[in-house]
C-alpha cells in the first residue's frame, strides 16, 4: 500500500493510497500563488524578489548581528538539513530548537528521568492484542495509523486482524477513535495523573479508598487494570492529552512507569504519537552532535540543555530574543500569542515554501524545495526508523533544498564572522 | 447569551491538518480551524443558530471564532478549538518551566456575537503585531 | 567579615549568566581582578565590571560576604557551586541561584527565578519572597538531585521542588526544605527528603515518593490515590532526629512506585505492600 503519485510537466497530478493530509501535501508543492519560488526581502512593508545571493547576505547579517538568535523548526525537512541547523547555531552561539518543544518535549523529558519501553509499529502490528490510546485521537491526526499498525490490520500473530484485538481510548472526549474503540475511558481533563497513579496502585495490590478518580467509577479502574494485565502484548500509544495538559512530563513519566511495571505480569510497550513527520529526525539529529534533542543553548560555546529556560515559547515570552530563523514551521499558527508577538518584534527569516502566518510576516524568506517531493533525505519515524524520503519531481522556480540554504547561510555568517 | 464554567481543549481535526498543508492563509482554514465545538446539550444554553460567531474568553486572551457542534460528544462542560491562531489567543502561555505551554484545560466563558467578525489566520496575526 | 558590594548598574536586556559571583571566586583577588572577570550576555563575553559597580575589600574564603544590590531577576547563576562564605541579595534574583552550593550562606531579601539551589549538596540557601519551578531540584536527566543542606522559601515555591531529592540516615544526610507554602508536584522522586510547608500546597504531594518525610501544616489541594492513610499523630520525628509537635494524619507512600514493592514473601506469596515515604497533613 505505497504511495502512487502520478506527475505531468513537473506537476503532481494524482496521488493514490494516500491519506487526506499527504494527498494534499502533494498537490500543495505545485507552483500557486502560494508557494514562494524565489528570494524575497521586505522593503517598507511589501516584498521585493532578489537574487539568493543578496537574500542570504541578508539573513547572515540579521544573524550574526543579534546577541541571542533562536533557530527553530526543522520538524519538517531532511535530516542532513538538520545537522546543518546544528552547525549554524554552533557558529552563532544561538538557540537551536525543535517543534518537540511545544508537542512530545515533554516525552522526552520524562523518557531522561524514567526510560521508555518502546518498540517498532512492526512489532505492534504483529504482537499486540491489547492497544491503548491515551490523550490521542489518530483518526484526526494520524489517519493511516490504525489501518497500518495498530487497528485494522493483520499480523503475524493477530491473523483476524480487529477481531484480534481489543481497543482501549482514554480521553475527556468521545472522539472519532473512542467510538470505534472497544471501551471508551471518559478522564476528567487535566486529571489524568491521578488516575495513571491510581491504576499503578492498584496494580501494585494497593487498595485504593473513593468511589472515583479523575471522574472514572473505581470498578471500572479496577477492571481496567485486569485487562491490562491479561493481556498478551499491550501497548500504549499516547499524545498530547498528556503532553499539553498540566503535568505535562509527569503525565508521561507515570504512564512509563505504569508500562514498566506492567512488564511484571506481562509484556508492555509505548510509543509517543509524533506530530510533524520528522519531528523524530531532528531529535535524532540533534541529540547524535550535541548530546541533546531540543532546546539547546549555543550561547556559551559549547550546547546546553533546558527547557523552561532555552524552550523557545519561554525565551520569546520572556523577550529575549533578538532575531530568528525559522525553518521548516509555522510558529505564528502554533505558539502561543504573547509569544509570537514577541517573535515579530524582532527581524526574522522564513525558510518556508508556503505562504503562512510566519512567513508574510517575515523580513527575508528563502523559499525552499520540499523535502520528501522535491528533494531526497532521511526522516525518522515515530518509533525512531529512519526512512528514506524520495524525490519524484523538481522544485518550481529558484527554489533550492533546506540543506544547501542552510549550507550556503553558514559559509556567508562565516565570511562575516571572520572565520 | 453567555455561558461560564468551561473548559477548553484545544487539539488536531483532519481538516485543520488538511487545511495547513494547503495554504494556511486560506479560506479553507478559517472554516477549519477558527471554529469552536461544543457539547450537543451546551450549545442548545447559547440559543444560536450553528455557524454564529462566538467569543471565547479565558485568563490569556479571547477570540471570536464560529461555533458548531461537537460531532465527539457527548462531553458537557468542555468546549474545543482545533490548534491555529485562533486557538492560541486563549491558550495558557505558561509552560510550568518545562518548555511546553499548557494548551489543554483553561477555564473558559463563552459569549455569543451574532454580528461578530472572524478574521483569518494573516488578520488575525496582524492584530498582535500592531499591538 | 570583609564584604565586597555589587550594584547593578543597568538591568540587563539579555540573560547575564554571572557564575564568578561566589566567595570562590572572589577570594584572593584584588578588585581590579575581580572587575575583570567573565560574564556570558546572550553570546558575548563581558565583564564584570561592565555591568557592576564594585566595592570593597576580598578576604578569606570563609570570611568572605558579598553583597548584591539592584533587580537582578535577569541576572543567572549567582552564588554557583559555592563552598563558603556569604552572599547577600538584596532584589529579585534570576535562574540557578545558589545551584550546586556545598556550603556556606546564601540569603535572598526578594524572589527568585526558577532552579533556586538546584542540586544542593551542602550550606543554607534562605530566599524571604517566593521562588519559582525546581527549587532544590535535580537537573534534567539526573537521578540524583538535592543530597544536602537547607532551602528555606518564606513565601511561595512553584512546581516540582525537591525532584530526586537523595537523602540517606546513615550517611548524615538531611536535604530539607522549608517553605510558605507550595504548587504541585512537591517532592517527586523523593529519596529521603524532608520537607516543612507552612501552609498549602497543590496536587500529586509526594508522587513517586520512596521515603523521606513530608510534612503539610495547611491544606493540600488533592492527595494521591496511591498514599494510604495509616492514623492520627501528635508528633512527627523527621529524619535527622528533630520532632515537630501537633495533630497531622499520617499517610504512607508513594504506594504505586516499583520500589516500595520489591520484596516478595517466599512463604505468602503476597507483594510486600509497605512504604518507607511518609506524608503528614495537620488535621
Amino acid at each position: 500500500m505505497e504511495v502512487d503519485v502520478d506527475t505531468k510537466e513537473n506537476k503532481v497530478v494524482e496521488v493514490r493510497n494516500g491519506c487526506q493530509i499527504g494527498t494534499k501535501k502533494y498537490f500543495a508543492s505545485n507552483p500557486s500563488n502560494h508557494r514562494y519560488e524565489k528570494p524575497l526581502i521586505k522593503e517598507k512593508g511589501s516584498f521585493k524578489e532578489v537574487s539568493w545571493d543578496e537574500a542570504l547576505d541578508k539573513a547572515a547579517d540579521i544573524l550574526v548581528k543579534a546577541k541571542r538568535p533562536l533557530l527553530y523548526g526543522f520538524s519538517s525537512t531532511e535530516c542532513e538539513a538538520q545537522g546543518k541547523g546544528v552547525e549554524l547555531a554552533e557558529v552563532l552561539g544561538a538557540i537551536l530548537d525543535n517543534t518537540a518543544s511545544v508537542c512530545h518535549g515533554p516525552s522526552l523529558l520524562a523518557i531522561q528521568d524514567v526510560g521508555a519501553p518502546t518498540s517498532t509499529l512492526g512489532e505492534y502490528k504483529n504482537r499486540a492484542d491489547l492497544v491503548v490510546f491515551w490523550g490521542c485521537n489518530p483518526v484526526h491526526a494520524h489517519p493511516r495509523h490504525l489501518g497500518r499498525y495498530s487497528e485494522f490490520v493483520r499480523g503475524y500473530f493477530r491473523k483476524d486482524g480487529r477481531n484480534d484485538r481489543y481497543i482501549i481510548v482514554v480521553d475527556p472526549r468521545n472522539t472519532h477513535t473512542a467510538q470505534i474503540a472497544d471501551l471508551f475511558i471518559q478522564v476528567n481533563p487535566s486529571e489524568d495523573y491521578e488516575l495513571l497513579n491510581a491504576i499503578r496502585a492498584i496494580l501494585r495490590g494497593t487498595e485504593v479508598d473513593g468511589k472515583e478518580v479523575s471522574g472514572v467509577p473505581m470498578k471500572n479502574i479496577i477492571e481496567l487494570v485486569n485487562k491490562l494485565k491479561t493481556c498478551k502484548f499491550g501497548v500504549i500509544f499516547f499524545g498530547m492529552g498528556l503532553t499539553q495538559s498540566l503535568a505535562h512530563h509527569r503525565n508521561i513519566d507515570a504512564a512509563i512507569c505504569l508500562v514498566r511495571e506492567l512488564n511484571d505480569y506481562t509484556k508492555f510497550l509505548l510509543t509517543p504519537m509524533r506530530g510533524h513527520y520528522n519531528v523524530a529526525g531532528a531529535n535524532q539529529v540533534f541529540a547524535w552532535q550535541t548530546g541533546y534533542s531540543y532546546s539547546i543553548d549555543f550561547s556559551r560555546g559549547y550546547p546546553r540543555y533546558n527547557p523552561g529556560e532555552f524552550s523557545s515559547v519561554d525565551v520569546l515570552i520572556r523577550n529575549e530574543i533578538d532575531a530568528s530563523l525559522i525553518v521548516a514551521s509555522d510558529p505564528a499558527s502554533n505558539f502561543p500569542a504573547a509569544a509570537v508577538k514577541n517573535m515579530f518584534k524582532h527581524p526574522l527569516i522564513s525558510i518556508e515554501p508556503h505562504h503562512t502566518p510566519t512567513s508574510v510576516n517575515a523580513d527575508v524568506i528563502l523559499p525552499p524545495a520540499i523535502a520528501g517531493i522535491e528533494c531526497e533525505g532521511t526522516a525518522y519515524r515515530m518509533d525512531s526508523v529512519p526512512l528514506r524520503l524520495r524525490k519524484v519531481k523538481d522544485a518550481p522556480g529558484e527554489c533550492l533544498t533546506d540543506n544547501e540554504i542552510l549550507e550556503r547561510l553558514i559559509e556567508v555568517v562565516k565570511k562575516k564572522k571572520g572565520e | 447569551m453567555v455561558v461560564n464554567n468551561l473548559i477548553l481543549i484545544t487539539c488536531r481535526t483532519i481538516d485543520q491538518g488538511v487545511a495547513l498543508e494547503g495554504g494556511k492563509v486560506s479560506r479553507e482554514n478559517v472554516r477549519a480551524a477558527a471554529i469552536c465545538a461544543f457539547d450537543r446539550e451546551d450549545f442548545k444554553k447559547l440559543d444560536c443558530l450553528v455557524g454564529t460567531p462566538v467569543k471565547v474568553i479565558t485568563d490569556y486572551g479571547e477570540v471570536l471564532v464560529y461555533s458548531t457542534i461537537s460531532e465527539e460528544g457527548p462531553h458537557p462542560g468542555i468546549i474545543f478549538i482545533p490548534m491555529g491562531p485562533w486557538a492560541n489567543q486563549v491558550v495558557n502561555p505558561d509552560s510550568q518551566s518545562c518548555g511546553t505551554p499548557t494548551y489543554k484545560g483553561m477555564k473558559a466563558t463563552v459569549e455569543v456575537v451574532p454580528n461578530g467578525k472572524v478574521l483569518n489566520a494573516v488578520e488575525l496575526i496582524k492584530t498582535l503585531i500592531e499591538g | 567579615m570583609t564584604e565586597i558590594k555589587l550594584v547593578l548598574k543597568k538591568e540587563p536586556e539579555f540573560p547575564l549568566e554571572a557564575d564568578v559571583i561566589s566567595p570562590d571566586q572572589f577570594t584572593g583577588k584584588t578588585l581590579a581582578d575581580i572587575k575583570k572577570l567573565i560574564v556570558y550576555y546572550g553570546n558575548e563575553e563581558k565583564t564584570l565590571g561592565e555591568f557592576f559597580d564594585i566595592s570593597g575589600k576580598s578576604g578569606e574564603l570563609t570570611d568572605l560576604k558579598i553583597i548584591i544590590e539592584g533587580n537582578l531577576s535577569n541576572v543567572k547563576r549567582i552564588g554557583e557551586k559555592m563552598s563558603a562564605g556569604e552572599i547577600e541579595i538584596n532584589g529579585n534574583v534570576g535562574m540557578h541561584v545558589g545551584n550546586r552550593m556545598t556550603g556556606g550562606k546564601m540569603l535572598v531579601n526578594g524572589n527568585a527565578d526558577d532552579w533556586a539551589g538546584a542540586m544542593l549538596n551542602g550550606g543554607e540557601l534562605e530566599i524571604t519572597g517566593d521562588a519559582g519551578h525546581y527549587v532544590g531540584a535535580a537537573y534534567r536527566g539526573f537521578w540524583k538531585g538535592m543530597q544536602n543542606g537547607i532551602i528555606k522559601v518564606h513565601g511561595k515555591v512553584g512546581d516540582e521542588a525537591l525532584t530526586w531529592v537523595n537523602g540517606s540516615k546513615p550517611a548524615n544526610r538531611f536535604p530539607t526544605l522549608i517553605c510558605g507554602s507550595a504548587g504541585s508536584f512537591l517532592g517527586i522522586h523523593g529519596h529521603g527528603g524532608t520537607i516543612i510547608v507552612e501552609g498549602n500546597c497543590n496536587r500529586c504531594v509526594g508522587a513517586d515518593q520512596v521515603r523521606g518525610t513530608i510534612v503539610v501544616k495547611g491544606k493540600v489541594s488533592r492527595i494521591l490515590p496511591s498514599y494510604k492513610k495509616l492514623g492520627e499523630v501528635k508528633e512527627i520525628e523527621l529524619m535527622n532526629g528533630e520532632k515537630i509537635n501537633g495533630k497531622f494524619v499520617e499517610y504512607s507512600g508513594d504506594h504505586s512506585v516499583e520500589k516500595n514493592h520489591s520484596k516478595i514473601d517466599k512463604k505468602t506469596g503476597i507483594i510486600s505492600n509497605s512504604s518507607n515515604g511518609r506524608l503528614f497533613i495537620a488535621a
